[in-house]
């Protein structure tokens, strides 16, 4: 209360702060008047008088600067000092803050522009209540990564909802892009979905307008239906008009009314995939992946009980009469969900953010080693300026305050950059995943993963004081340890202790030792992706376009399809360049076909679970994999009985050693056809991998595409190509418009670029950390070049008695090259064991990740040293040309 | 500002002068201009305590700052235009607590310094 006056009164005196001087002046003045008259009254002259006067009242200059400074806001103004002179400073030396700058930008951005996407993927908590005690239900198979999948069938739903006693909520919604039209609204597609009738109650969230869906607009089913949408929806598409409630839109084919407007700011289940509409489940277009379960749990509910009893529920539901082939083998996870459902993009991207997130840590530390080497060889260089504000009276902590200032202000620039610098960088970082398999139409809200919110910038902003802290702490102590008459003294010379030099070496040896990990890492991932890019698919890559076709609404049936998809290959076999061409129902590493059982006919004791996929005639030999035995499909089979060409797996498990020609297998429960067909085996061909470049090829089983087929949604064309795939794209896109009129094709690319799309994040750690290692070296170079060169400027005096007394040039060049392989080793001493122990981090975090090898670390030991020799070169060269008669007449 | 090592009387204790200058303030009724204090001071403690003159300004901006005393522009008998203080009611509150606390200091001093 009293400081808080006092500030008030402060705050009001710098209104009549520029009469203040003249006030006191005047003040002095009238004292300094009466004063004199009393003294001439004692008897002196007028003049005596007045110096008696003047000497009595003391030094009044430094009074009236006391008297100004009692009310001043000293700190603040000293700062502003600080950071003008910093400035000033800086400016004077533009190379050393512009390499200084950039070194900061760099390790700040790529640190802000990791978080900016880490936070928007998973950080940002579900603004409903109690989002802590959400949790999401999802499953997965044990050989899959985790963390699975969220989508359940209906009766899962019912099992689980009737079943449990943990939960309090138990919340359903099926979400997916549904096209969306109205009397004032542009058609466009929408991200939403049916929600259960308990969604909106559980999750806590309150209308903004009219009312929200609730259990009893489910039970009404497709009787009047009715529709909530979200505040921005409402906002950017009805400009909040009151009179949105009772509008009607057409939902696909659905007539809805618009009940309600949900509170704002509630999007939905995901930060990055935003919902903008809602209805009721009961009225049907829902996801085709099946229905999203998000729980609450009871209060007094642990995760374990949860777990527990989830269980032994989910039994019932992986056991019941109807399951697929593979459903009795999955697994039920639940796992919290207070910031949000998973989505395919958050299970891509969460193990390599987290791995990015320690590597671009590591980086800033290491640019935090190298700023702190640039700016205490500045500091010896200036040691004679602080010897001389020391003289002249200013205290440690000023001096230790100005420097530390100057640092702050750089990592505050470089933080500013930074800022810049993660933007784009998110941009790029979030274009590449967008390119994932799974993420191709997938629902993205984009801006929510590059738009920077107020916690990145506050952890951008202390990151960047958190640096000026750590690189200015150790020059600014040295700097403010210096003695005046010391340094005074040994002006001519450069002076430098001890103990400086060591720091000084050790912050390089660090250096060292954090680009070792950093590049050993580099080259593990790198390596990783080099064996993932080399596996053997069994099928030829190269040379491969792959077209997806959309059959959706082609309007053919069997006998139209069959007989201008066998136009299409003829005619697109035509094109020069193109060796050959087929359909097929799914292609190689474009996700799993559809799932079925299998088992010879004569033994259906041996059942398999196998992948289908129907292809066409030469799709072996468009894809370039191998038969083993028997034959193609050819055109006697379209009318014939049912014929299959079979994988070397599907082979091996259901007819062991014996000859699966002309025998017969039995497919069950396939999900197209729901019933039993039995094929007779005319082929065995090697196996080709579908889903996972690391998985084993599953048993697969090839049907003619010309035996009924009539194409699914989408359907792939595949060319194979002598000259590069690519120029023959706009040849093939004319051919399909002319020949399907009705099919349009959903995307073009080659079969390296979907290798490629199945395999983003392991090529983003790799392009990353290999971008994050180079930059590591570099900034090491220039910490060894920085020191190097400044020890040879110190010890000009030195070489020139040394090459005096008979040292020859090679011998000079020795010594600094000596120097600046000790530091590398000792880096490496420090960095080796820190190498190995990333790797045993990484490999825990990456699967499969060929941490034996000791070639990674091998070749960033041998990088680093070139890169010592490199840096240390020119520092050498120049102690090598030393004329020993100058640099003694220096002194 | 060499001060004559002779001429130097008692040395004020840190922190006193401001009490000083509350205390002069509390004697007269009427408001003082700083030469008005000085002279006050001098003549009560009967030349021994010597203010420093000019020191005296920085005291009464501190004063000023921490809201005991209040300034303000006047005529004075002369026909000077002079800063005249006086006591605001934190300033006197100020004062008696802070010479309650000082005798307590000097008792105490005294009973160290005259054993009984």
């Amino acid at each position: 209360m009293k400081g808080l006056a006092e500030l008030w009164r402060r705050l009001t005196h710098l209104r009549w702060r520029p009469e203040f001087s003249q006030e006191l002046t005047e003040e002095i003045e009238h004292h300094l008047a009466l004063k004199t008259e009393e003294n001439i009254r004692a008897g002196l002259s007028e003049n005596e008088a007045r110096y008696a006067a003047q000497r009595d009242f003391g030094n009044m200059t430094l009074l009236k600067e006391d008297s100004r400074g009692i009310w001043s806001f000293p700190w603040i103004e000293e700062l502003l000092e600080d950071v003008r002179y910093g400035l000033r400073m800086l400016r004077k030396s533009p190379g050393f803050t512009a390499v200084a700058v950039i070194t900061l930008a760099l390790g700040i951005g790529a640190n802000a522009a990791i978080f900016t996407v880490m936070n928007g993927l998973m950080l940002h908590t579900l603004p409903v209540r109690d989002p802590g005690q959400l949790v999401e239900l999802l499953h997965h198979y044990p050989d899959e990564p985790e963390p699975g999948f969220n989508g359940f069938s209906w009766d899962a739903y019912q099992t689980i909802h009737d079943g449990n006693h943990v939960f309090s909520d138990l919340i359903v919604a099926g979400m997916n892009f549904f096209p969306v039209s109205g009397d004032k609204l542009q058609p466009e597609t929408v991200f939403g979905g049916g929600v259960g009738g308990t969604f909106f109650q559980a999750l806590g969230v309150r209308p903004a307008a009219g009312r929200l869906i609730g259990p009893e607009d489910v039970h009404m089913g497709y009787h009047d239906p009715v529709a909530v949408v979200s505040w921005s929806f409402w906002k950017s598409r009805f400009d909040l008009d009151p009179g949105v409630i009772g509008k009607k839109i057409v939902i696909g084919d659905d007539p809805v009314t618009i009940v309600g407007v949900a509170q704002r700011g509630f999007y939905g289940l995901n930060y990055e995939a935003r919902q903008d509409i809602w209805w009721p489940i009961s009225l049907g277009p829902s996801a085709g992946w099946g229905f999203g379960l998000l729980a609450r749990l009871k209060p007094g509910v642990s995760l374990e009980q949860a777990r527990a009893e989830m269980a032994v529920v989910f039994q019932t539901v992986v056991n019941a009469p109807d399951a697929g082939p593979f459903v009795h083998r999955m697994n039920l996870r639940i796992v919290p969900a207070g910031t949000g459902v998973t989505t395919p993009l958050s299970q891509m991207l969460s193990t390599p953010l987290t791995v990015l997130m320690a590597t671009v840590g590591l980086l800033l530390l290491l640019a935090c080693a190298n700023l702190a080497g640039l700016l205490l060889a500045r500091g010896a260089s200036r040691q004679h300026e602080m010897a001389v504000r020391a003289c002249l009276g200013a205290p440690r902590s000023r001096l230790l305050r100005q420097t530390l200032t100057e640092s702050l202000l750089l990592s505050l620039i470089g933080c500013a950059v930074g800022i810049f610098v993660a933007y784009f960088a998110a941009h790029a970082l979030v274009r590449v995943f967008a390119s994932g398999r799974f993420i191709l139409g997938a629902p993205v809200h984009f801006e929510s993963l590059t738009n920077p919110d107020a916690r990145v910038l506050l952890f951008t902003l202390a990151i960047a004081l958190l640096t000026g802290l750590l690189c200015g702490a150790t020059p600014a102590v040295s700097a403010s340890k210096t003695e005046p008459a010391s340094a005074l003294q040994q002006v001519s010379r450069i002076g430098e202790s001890q103990s400086r030099r060591l720091f000084g070496k050790s912050l390089v040896a660090s250096q060292v030792a954090l680009s070792l990990v950093l590049m050993s890492s580099a080259a593990l991932f790198l390596e990783y992706l080099s064996h993932l890019r080399n596996l053997n698919l069994g099928f030829e890559r190269h040379n491969l376009l792959l077209v997806t076709l959309d059959f959706a609404h082609s309007g053919y049936n069997a006998a139209q399809f069959s007989q201008l998809s066998q136009e299409l290959v003829t005619r697109l076999d035509a094109i020069p360049g193109v060796s050959s061409a087929t359909f097929s129902a799914v292609s190689p590493m474009e996700g799993p076909g559809a799932a079925s059982f299998a088992f010879a006919e004569d033994h259906p004791e041996k059942r398999t679970q196998a992948s289908v996929n129907y292809v066409a005639q030469a799709y072996f030999e468009t894809y370039g994999t191998s038969f083993l035995a028997g034959r193609d499909f050819s055109a006697r089979d379209q009318d014939g009985s049912p014929v299959a060409i079979i994988n070397e797996t599907t082979a091996r498990d259901c007819f062991g050693d014996e000859n699966p020609i002309g025998r017969h297998i039995t497919l069950s429960h396939i999900t197209l056809t729901k019933g039993e067909k039995t094929f007779e085996v005319i082929g065995v061909v090697g196996d080709a991998k579908y889903n996972d470049l690391q998985q084993a090829a599953p048993p697969t089983i090839y049907a003619d595409l010309q035996q009924g087929y009539t194409g699914s949604e989408h359907s792939q064309l595949a060319i194979r190509t002598r000259i590069d795939p690519d120029g023959v794209a706009g040849a093939v896109r004319q051919i399909e418009a002319a020949v399907l009129k009705t099919v349009p094709i959903v995307r073009i690319m080659t079969m390296s670029e979907q290798i490629d799309s199945s395999i983003v994040p392991q090529r983003l750690i790799a392009m990353l950390s290999a971008g994050f290692g180079a930059l590591g070296a570099l900034l090491a170079a220039i910490g060894l070049y920085g020191l190097l060169a400044y020890t040879v400027a110190g010890r000009t005096h030195e070489i020139g008695v040394r090459m005096a007394l008979g040292a020859a040039r090679t011998d000079v060049m020795r010594i600094v090259l000596r120097d600046a392989l000790w530091m590398v080793c000792a880096g490496f001493a420090i960095g080796a064991p820190l190498a190995f122990w990333g790797k045993r981090v990484a490999a825990s975090l990456v699967p499969d990740l060929p941490v034996a090898s000791p070639l990674p670390i091998v070749v960033a030991a041998a990088i680093m040293i070139a890169v010592g020799l490199i840096a240390a070169y020119l520092p050498a060269r120049r102690a090598m040309r030393v004329d020993p008669m100058i640099a003694l007449r220096y002194e | 500002m060499a001060k004559d090592p002779v001429s130097r009387k008692s040395e004020l204790l840190p922190g006193t002068l401001e009490m000083l200058i509350l205390k002069s303030l509390e004697r007269n009724s009427e408001p003082m201009h700083g030469y008005g204090i000085a002279l006050y001071i001098k003549q009560i403690s009967r030349e021994v305590l010597r203010v420093e003159e000019g020191s005296l300004y920085p005291a009464l901006q501190r004063l000023a700052l921490k809201g005991l005393v209040h300034g303000e522009w006047r005529e004075s008998d002369t026909g000077r235009r002079a800063r005249y203080y006086k006591l605001t009611r934190a300033g006197r509150k100020q004062l008696m607590e802070e010479v309650a606390s000082f005798e307590k200091l000097l008792e105490a001093i005294l009973r160290v310094v005259q054993p009984a």
